[in-house]
Formats: C-alpha cells, sequence, structure tokens
C-alpha cells in the first residue's frame, strides 16, 4: 500500500510543488512528500507495530520540516494503537490505528479541519474509515479516500491559518492546499489497492 | 525569472553550507552529527546550555551565533525546513546537564511541532529543558494573539542576553526570566521589496509587482500599512518604527536598541539610511538608543527588504548585551 501510494505521490510530485506555492507556502510540499517516500520504502518490519515505528523513524530521520514531522507523528501514533505482534488487522483495528495516528498528530498541531491543512483530508478520512468499519476493509478505504477528497477540494475557498501560506492572508484563497490534496491522494492509492 | 545561484547538487546544499560555514569559523564552531551546529569548545558543564532549531536556507541564521557567550548549539533542518524532532532530541541529550537547558524556538508551524515532540520525549527521559518561544512579529497587526505572531530576527538579541546569563552562571529558571521579560519587550515589523526563487526547486517566493513594496503581510495593512507604491528611506523607517513603538511600549527616558536585519538583497547602504531615520525618530521621543546593528542575519535568500527590531531594555538587559561573547556573528 505504501507502495502504491508512493508512486501516485510522485506522479503528482510537480502538482503538489505548484498548489504551495500558489497558496503562499514555500513551494516545495512536492519534493518534501516525495522525500518522505522514499524514506519509507526502505522501512520493514515484521508486524504492524514494528513496520509503522520503523516508517515514522525512517522518515523524521531523512525528510525535514513540517511533513517529516506531521507523517512522523501520525505513523508513531499508528504504530502505538496496533496491538504487539499483530501480522493481521480487522476492520476496527485498521480504524482504531488511524484514529491513534490521528490522535498523536492532535498533540503536535492544533489545525483542525478549516484551517487550510492536510487535516482537511484527514480528520474527514479517519472518521469515514470509523463510520464504515462494519463493511468489509475495500468499502472502508473507498469511503475515506471520498472523505479525503471532499475534504481538500474545501479547503481552495479557506484562508490559511497554519505554516507560511498563513503569512498571505485573503491571498491564500483560492488554491486547494497541497498538504490535503497529498493526503487526498494517499487514501484513494490505499482504496486502489484494496479494490 | 531563471534562477542564478552559485550552487551544486541542489540535494546536498545544507551539508555543503554548513561545511563552508564550519570551516571558516574553525576554532569556534563545529558540525556534530551531520547537521548540529555546536561550539569548538563546549561550555562547562555547570552551566545552562542555550539550543535552538531552524531552516537552512536563511544564513547566517542563528547558526552565527553558536559559540562564546551566546548559543551552544544550533540544530538545523534542511532548505526552508525545520529539523526533525529526532535530530533535535539528539542535540538536547547531547547537552544533558544537572543545571538544565534552554530552548529557543521562534514561532513557526514547522519548528513549534519539532520542538513539542522532541521536549515530550525529553522531559521523559529525565533531560531538564524549558522553552522559550519567541513570536515578536507584529504583521499581523500590534494586538495579534501572540500563538499567530512568526518569530523573526528578534530571537537573536534574545539569544545574546540569556546566553549571557547561562554564562555567568545564573540558574535555569532565572534565565527563562530574564528571557521572557526580553520577549515581551521586542517587537519585529518585517518590509518587502522583491521576492526570491527557492534554491533547491527554483520557484519563486513572495513576487511583488516592480513598483511595490510590502510592510508587514499586509493582510489589511493594520501594521505599517501593507502592500504600496515604493517610499523613501525616511518614509519606510517612519512608517515601521510608529507601530513598534506601540507595540514595545518604548517611551521618552526608556533605553532601547534598534536593529535592522537585511533579508538578503537590500544593502548596508540603504539599511544605514533606514536606522538613521528611526533612530533619530527615537532619540526625538526621549528615547536613549543605545548602540545596535545593521547586517544580514536571518535572510530569506535573494529577498530584498529588512526587518526592523525594537528592544525595549530593562537594566539587566543591558549589562548582559554589553558582556563578552564571541561568536561568527557577534562579538562584543
Amino acid at each position: 500500500m505504501i507502495a502504491a501510494a508512493g508512486a501516485d505521490i510522485r506522479a503528482e510530485e510537480k502538482l503538489f510543488s505548484e498548489l504551495d506555492a500558489a497558496e503562499g507556502g514555500d513551494g516545495d510540499h512536492g519534493t518534501a512528500i516525495v522525500t518522505a517516500f522514499n524514506a519509507m520504502a526502505k522501512a520493514d518490519g515484521d508486524d504492524f507495530k514494528t513496520y509503522l515505528k520503523n516508517l515514522s523513524d525512517r522518515l523524521q530521520d531523512e525528510a525535514c520540516g513540517s511533513t517529516s514531522t506531521l507523517y512522523g507523528t501520525w505513523l508513531q501514533g499508528m504504530s502505538e494503537a496496533v496491538p504487539a505482534n499483530a501480522s493481521e488487522l480487522d476492520a476496527g483495528g485498521v480504524a482504531a490505528m488511524f484514529r491513534g495516528g490521528l490522535d498523536e498528530i492532535g498533540f503536535v498541531t492544533r489545525a483542525r479541519v478549516g484551517d487550510k491543512t492536510l487535516m482537511d483530508a484527514l480528520l474527514p478520512a479517519t472518521d469515514a474509515l470509523a463510520a464504515a468499519q462494519t463493511q468489509g476493509l475495500p468499502a472502508m478505504f473507498a469511503a475515506a479516500a471520498d472523505a479525503a477528497e471532499k475534504g481538500a477540494e474545501a479547503t481552495g475557498p479557506m484562508r490559511a491559518r497554519f505554516g507560511r501560506a498563513k503569512n498571505l492572508g485573503e491571498r491564500s484563497i483560492g488554491p486547494r492546499d497541497a498538504g490535503a490534496a497529498s493526503m487526498a491522494c494517499i487514501f484513494r492509492a490505499f482504496a486502489k489497492t484494496l479494490n | 525569472m531563471p534562477m542564478k545561484k552559485f550552487i551544486n547538487d541542489p540535494a546536498n546544499l545544507t551539508t555543503e553550507l554548513l561545511e563552508g560555514f564550519a570551516l571558516c569559523y574553525k576554532g569556534k564552531v563545529k558540525i556534530v552529527s551531520d547537521k548540529i551546529v555546536v561550539r569548538a569548545t563546549p561550555k562547562d558543564d555547570g552551566k545552562v546550555a542555550i539550543v535552538t532549531l531552524g531552516g537552512a536556507g536563511h544564513e547566517p541564521a542563528l547558526s552565527g551565533f553558536v559559540g562564546e557567550g551566546m548559543l551552544d548549539a544550533s540544530v538545523v533542518g534542511d532548505i526552508f525546513a525545520a529539523p526533525g524532532a529526532p535530530k533535535l532530541l539528539e542535540a538536547l541529550r547531547m547537552l544533558k546537564r544537572e543545571a538544565g537547558i534552554v530552548l529557543v524556538t521562534l514561532n513557526h508551524a514547522g519548528d513549534r511541532m519539532s520542538a513539542a515532540k522532541a521536549l515530550r520525549e525529553a522531559q521523559k527521559e529525565g533531560i531538564r529543558v524549558r522553552e522559550i518561544v519567541t513570536h515578536e512579529d507584529i504583521s499581523a497587526g500590534v494586538d495579534t494573539d501572540p500563538e499567530e505572531k512568526r518569530g523573526l530576527a528578534g530571537c537573536i538579541p534574545l539569544c545574546k542576553v540569556i546566553g549571557a546569563a547561562a554564562e555567568q552562571g545564573q540558574g535555569l529558571d532565572d534565565i527563562v526570566e530574564i528571557g521572557e521579560r526580553f520577549n515581551r519587550q521586542m517587537a519585529t515589523l518585517a518590509v518587502a521589496m522583491t521576492g526570491c526563487t527557492h534554491p533547491q526547486n527554483g520557484g519563486p517566493i513572495a513576487v511583488l509587482p516592480d513598483d511595490e513594496m510590502e510592510i508587514g503581510m499586509g493582510q489589511h495593512g493594520e501594521a505599517g500599512g501593507g502592500r504600496s507604491k515604493l517610499l523613501t528611506a525616511d518614509e519606510t523607517a517612519a512608517r515601521m518604527i510608529e507601530p513598534l513603538t506601540q507595540a514595545t511600549g518604548v517611551k521618552a527616558g526608556d533605553t532601547a536598541m534598534l536593529i535592522i536585519n537585511g533579508v538578503g538583497a537590500t544593502t548596508l547602504m540603504e539599511m544605514f539610511i533606514v536606522y538613521r531615520r528611526a533612530a533619530q525618530i527615537l532619540a526625538a521621543k526621549g528615547v536613549n538608543v543605545i548602540p545596535g546593528a545593521c547586517g544580514e542575519y536571518l535572510t530569506v535568500q535573494e529577498m530584498a527588504g529588512f526587518q526592523m527590531i525594537l528592544c525595549k531594555l530593562d537594566e539587566d538587559h543591558l549589562e548582559l548585551l554589553k558582556a563578552e561573547a564571541r561568536t561568527p556573528y557577534w562579538t562584543a
């Protein structure tokens, strides 16, 4: 799943950087997220907990900036939310894993839905996973991808309240948030893999 | 605008610039663990250590102030990107001591996240560390919530003051008190004239029309007027010093320091002309302006513009600013 998401992310690298520049960021989100996936590609582990922790460590060691910290924290939270030695997770376990990741991110950023950040995609996607958990994994991730895309789309008219784009105030309105767009791309890739 | 820069592989910018910095200031600083800038000769373990973090591409940035009398370590990220929490944690472990550590974090989302994560881990490990967050930028208005204000070059005199206090052997809590008081009494306002290019991808950042400048962030022009046609140096100085005076509460009889930080392409000629007018306005108000500084400390590539920093000083701050310092970019 990580490899599939990495491939889709690499294909859109330029778009993510352009979105970042357009909303007033440094124009390097594409580079940052691709670096993150390159780092994660080197991770391994026999069970979910170890693998997720390894993904988090690799990412934070090799990538800098907000993307590194946010994704590293997300993965660390997921790792902490799964039982030790589990090599398989049921639907409830997957929903709980993503919930754990989201809770951990809440420790490092105060951003919520409406602030024009990746949280606009991640929060509704995590909720959608939980809401659809009786329907099986493919349906869960399809719902999560839809929710993430809808959330990312909604960031267009928002005014940025975090990161460098915040400095532009009303001029950050218009383009989608780069972090929300890449997060939606990742959930769509997960959904495609499971389908 | 095509990028014209003396660089090699864009992926190696940070490593190469730090190598050059350490070679140039051999005997004062050295690089450990790839991206941690430390003093060539460490400070006595019995004294509080001062650490900071920040992205590269803003040279000399805070690494320029590592040395006797100021910082013990500066943890560097990648271009415009905060270092990860593990790197910062590594520096905190390296400097662990009974006396404690002060971590100075500039209020930017990435730096704050790395700091929050590293501090939580450090505290779990029993590392004694307290954080000072600088957020003195009044660009969005003098009354903006401190959490919403950016940390700009005002962190430099703050590091001078707390660095000197640490060197004197003052305790962790006293140093934090001195620093937080300094923090509350300083303010910075930025003006930009031209944008710059991202040194890794060549993309343009903060582009402004040829005949315009922008004071503050220009959202509603709360502080300084936002975007306008080009003003003269004197007009610019006047428009910036007023909100700074208001934000710091500097008044007749007070002692203050004024610093102009060029962000890359603005000449010292221009900075001195602006400094002159701002200092004259303060003097006319009856403020005692002590010797300040004009130079490039916290830069944004070839962006034209500068930050004006005004600090209202208490008696102890004044003494600490005069105390001995031997760092690449601040000697006293």
